[in-house]
């Protein structure tokens, strides 16, 4: 006798990294080190958003944004970086957008430096190391962020 | 040199490896060495400048960083190329600024630079003027020795 098994959808949830229009987010990720760069693609390339670019210092991240922009939804920025730091990246790139969407990637204690970003305009921070759940959790907050 | 200086490393150690790592570590003997003593292959070096001063050594044979960067990466990584290096110099990182931010809530300030990674074989490392203060860090992947050798600025 034939049984039929009512397996449940497990592709049913839509990824995180898509827009309701099923375009995926634009993430440009600006940071000195591969391996945080390459965690940060992973677990954003998992949940279908698309690294539009990555950028290895706030001067290359400031470029890489204004040729990307508009089509660009969301900037992870490193904060000590050689050439130019996030800081400063992040005040050049609200001065050229005010409505870009920045979060600021962080090591414990620089907690002077991302009240400072914030006072300037990031919408958010995450604090390394960084965690799948804690860089979804906070891309999600800033996106829906107006 | 005072112990209190060596434990907010250790203390950092134990916690970001755990996270980062998710297996079982263990604490071995502190010891102290006032001279040169050798290194295992794999070192990552951060200075210390302001109230203290001097450096931390996070030193490793070459297989326990491929191993640690292995993990890190999710991925089986075979030699020590760029990509390994980021990654135990962001994992030197991450350890020294939980350490700096217990410091400075025990009211030190100094700054530190980025992190250095030196590797190579018979190398040895001399603090003059400084003794150095070592924990020996065990693990299924190996030995990470945390080696502090600060003073406070006269």
């Amino acid at each position: 006798m034939k049984t039929k098994m009512d397996f449940p959808n497990i592709n049913k949830r839509k990824p995180d990294g898509l827009q309701d229009t099923g375009k995926a987010f634009r993430v440009l990720i600006v940071d000195d080190s591969m391996f945080v760069t390459k965690q940060i693609e992973q677990i954003l390339t998992s949940e279908g958003f698309d690294v539009a670019a990555t950028a290895e210092n706030g001067q290359d991240g400031l470029e890489k944004y204004k040729e990307l922009y508009p089509n660009i939804d969301l900037v992870t920025m490193d904060i000590t970086m050689p050439v130019m730091d996030g800081v400063t990246a992040l005040e050049k790139i609200i001065e050229f957008d005010k409505e870009a969407k920045i979060i600021m990637i962080s090591a414990l204690g620089k907690q002077d430096l991302v009240k400072k970003s914030l006072l300037l305009g990031a919408k958010n921070y995450i604090v390394k190391p960084l965690d799948r759940k804690k860089v979804l959790e906070r891309v999600l907050m800033t996106l829906k962020k107006q | 040199m005072r112990v209190e200086y060596i434990n907010p490393f250790v203390e950092a150690a134990f916690s970001v490896l755990k996270e980062v790592l998710r297996i079982d570590i263990q604490r071995g003997e502190l010891y102290l060495k006032s001279v040169s003593q050798p290194v295992l292959g794999v070192t990552a070096i951060v200075g210390l400048a302001g109230d203290v001063e001097g450096r931390v050594l996070f030193d490793m044979g070459e297989s326990t960083a491929i191993k640690i960067a292995s993990s890190m990466n999710g991925e089986e990584m075979v030699k020590f190329d760029e990509l390994a290096k980021a990654t135990i110099t962001e994992l030197a990182n991450m350890i020294t600024a939980q350490a700096v931010t217990k410091l400075h809530e025990l009211g030190f300030e100094f700054d530190l630079t980025p992190p250095a990674i030196f590797t190579g074989d018979n190398m040895e490392v001399t603090d003059t003027g400084i003794e150095a203060l070592i924990v020996p860090i065990e693990m299924e992947y190996g030995k990470i020795e945390i080696n502090v050798a600060v003073r406070e600025k006269n």
